[in-house]
């Protein structure tokens, strides 16, 4: 069960949803805010994880000092020295938090041990197909599996203000040239997921990442779209748990269990 | 039009029909199968000179019907002896395979060959599950997971790892990767609405055998067509590729009289332990969708075993005659079907190499050239 805290920092109060016990795990939402999907419950099982609300989100408020992905980068390492007593953690991105999990790993090196980015925002290009206004369009964008998303229990209100605040923090720029040009400087190793059938990431963009982060790896999910953890919480919970547990071992096969 | 000379490598010397799945291979005699395999090799190496587009093999388990476990072994022997005929392997059974090792071997035989694959995927038949012990009601799944897998093996520019239900494959970099940039045209057989609808997804050729009627042949290679424009692909006629069994002799009458008992050997003695293994798989798994995918399928080879010869070639099911009559059979084909690629299965259970051969220089003198222009 998730518990809801806000924690006071430097720029203004950040709030989390915490369950579980063990290693510590932050986990970045979308931009549409945080979900409780299956792969963040289940890894609630292992790990101590904490589900962090971009300030601004779901009706918290921003911090003034806190403008651009680089500064939620440096909120959050504060975070991690001030809760969790500074020793690095391991930590999951999901698209727009993806963004902000590379720029804590390129800015604090040291606080982040394994970074998983699910279809990480930050590196794209202008294209005619996202983002669109369309619902139809984007749900057949988002989503390999629409049977599988949960309704949102944000008010309609409430997730243009989400989708508004994400928005605020990256001042129109869809290709973080900045972030791409320090990409080489992480030392965590990573994880790369993509969805098979993805389309609001590029695959260029997964390339770029997968050539410049020194540590990396680049994992495609059959049957997932953008939306990795709601359409296939299956197989992307026991990759993530695994690369988690497992480091760079992850790529040998363990025996199966009888 | 374009033409494939297909070998299924068959064992011709059974006596009597083994009664029950897997086939005893007691009667097996390795020096003639050294015998057999250099006779079919270059049989299969002088299509190219007969004019052949593609000289194609396929995979098979367990079985005198087709001596071909693993037709890339075959392709990469014809990849020595031939210089420009396209190698169509048609194709690796993909759900009973690893598909990684099926992307490095196909590679392999696209880069050997000077890019002259054509890469053919198919589900296989029933009884090839048991053979290598995977469950038929996976067999969709595993084939649409590997498909993907294998593009991207050929295609990613950077290591990459797959997590998928029925395979995970979490560090990948092949070498060599295929020389046909972004890969080797694909092919996959369908005979039915269900596999035209993926193959058209997929946007590969179609292949189609065992043709029972022209009519339903038709209506299912109207459903490839318009899933694939759906998909953004417009199948041209060489993307319509259809296996006929033929024999090209000097009189129809003497075609006749080759064809009809090579036909009784095939359905009544080589292909008999498959009908029983058949009939196991399909009566307890769900190889198939449906009930009526099912029915389809069994009601298609109980049809073709029970037709005479003259239905068969009535039917459109095999070309049999004078090159003049087998000219005509083909522009049936292409006139009712749209096809612009027939695949000639000219070694018919026991029919001899010799009448093969025949036929093959028969195709080049006579046929070919009344039909390429098509």
């Amino acid at each position: 069960m998730f518990e809801t805290r806000d924690v006071t920092l430097s720029t203004g109060p950040l709030r989390v949803h915490s369950a579980g016990s063990g290693r510590p795990l932050l986990h970045l939402h979308t931009a549409a805010g945080p979900r409780g999907s299956d792969v963040v419950k289940a890894l609630a099982g292992r790990h101590r994880v904490m589900a962090l609300v971009t300030p601004g989100f779901d009706g918290t408020p921003t911090h003034p000092a806190v403008t651009d992905f680089q500064g939620l980068a440096d909120l959050y390492a504060e975070f991690i020295t001030k809760e969790i007593g500074g020793e690095p953690c391991d930590v999951i991105g999901e698209s727009f938090g993806g963004r902000i999990a590379l720029w804590l790993a390129v800015r604090h090196p040291k606080l982040v041990d394994h970074l998983v980015l699910e279809g990480p925002a930050g590196f794209r290009r202008p294209s005619p197909d996202w983002p669109t206004t369309d619902p139809e369009k984007r749900q057949r964008m988002l989503y390999a599996r629409p049977d599988r998303v949960p309704p949102d229990t944000r008010s309609v209100e409430q997730q243009a203000a989400n989708s508004a605040t994400a928005a605020s923090y990256a001042h129109g720029v869809i290709f973080d040239e900045a972030l791409a040009a320090r990409l080489p400087e992480i030392t965590a190793r990573t994880l790369i997921v993509m969805g098979e059938k993805e389309r609001v990431i590029p695959i260029e963009a997964a390339h770029l990442m997968k050539a410049r982060i020194p540590h990396s790896h680049l994992t495609y999910v059959f049957g997932a779209a953008h939306a990795l953890e709601l359409d296939q919480p299956e197989l992307v919970g026991r990759l993530v748990a695994d690369f988690l547990e497992r480091g760079e071992s992850f790529i040998v096969r363990e025996a199966d269990v009888a | 039009m374009q033409f494939t000379f297909f070998h299924l490598m068959p064992w011709p010397d059974l006596k009597e029909a083994p009664t029950e799945w897997p086939a005893p291979n007691a009667a097996f005699d390795g020096e003639r199968g050294t015998e057999l395999y250099e006779s079919y090799i270059s049989t299969m190496a002088y299509a190219e000179k007969c004019g052949f587009d593609w000289v194609a093999a396929n995979e098979h388990h367990f079985s005198p019907y087709s001596l071909m476990a693993n037709c890339n072994l075959v392709g990469a022997a014809l990849v020595q002896r031939t210089k420009s005929v396209k190698l169509a392997m048609l194709g690796n059974l993909l759900p009973l395979l690893n598909p990684i090792r099926v992307a490095e071997e196909y590679a392999m035989l696209d880069v050997m060959s000077g890019g002259r694959l054509v890469a053919g995927f198919v589900r296989g038949i029933p009884h090839e599950y048991i053979a290598y012990n995977v469950a038929p009601s996976e067999s969709r799944a595993r084939m649409r997971e590997a498909l993907a897998l294998i593009t991207k093996a050929w295609t990613e520019p950077e290591p990459f790892g797959w997590e998928s239900e029925h395979y995970q494959f979490r560090s990948v970099s092949i070498w060599p990767k295929p020389r046909q940039k972004p890969h080797p045209r694909m092919l996959m057989s369908a005979t039915n609405d269900e596999s035209a609808e993926f193959v058209g997804e997929h946007k590969a050729m179609l292949g189609m055998a065992l043709i029972v009627d022209l009519d339903g042949a038709a209506k299912t290679i109207e459903t490839y067509r318009k899933v694939a424009r759906a998909h953004g692909f417009d199948p041209g006629p060489d993307d319509i590729v259809i296996m006929q069994q033929a024999v090209i002799a000097d009189s129809d009458e003497e075609a006749r009289a080759l064809m009809a008992p090579a036909l009784k050997y095939f359905h009544g003695i080589l292909m008999r332990p498959q009908q029983d293994a058949q009939r196991i798989v399909l009566q307890k798994t769900r190889f198939f969708g449906t009930d009526a995918q099912r029915e389809h399928f069994v009601g298609r080879l109980t049809t073709l075993k029970a037709r005479t010869l003259e239905d068969q070639i009535e039917a459109g099911s095999v070309l049999c005659g004078t090159p003049e009559t087998v000219v005509k059979q083909i522009k049936r084909l292409k006139q009712r079907l749209g096809a612009g690629h027939i695949i000639l299965n000219m070694k018919i259970g026991n029919i001899a190499d010799s009448v093969v051969k025949r036929g093959m220089d028969l195709f080049r003198d006579q046929v070919r050239p009344q039909v390429a222009a098509l």
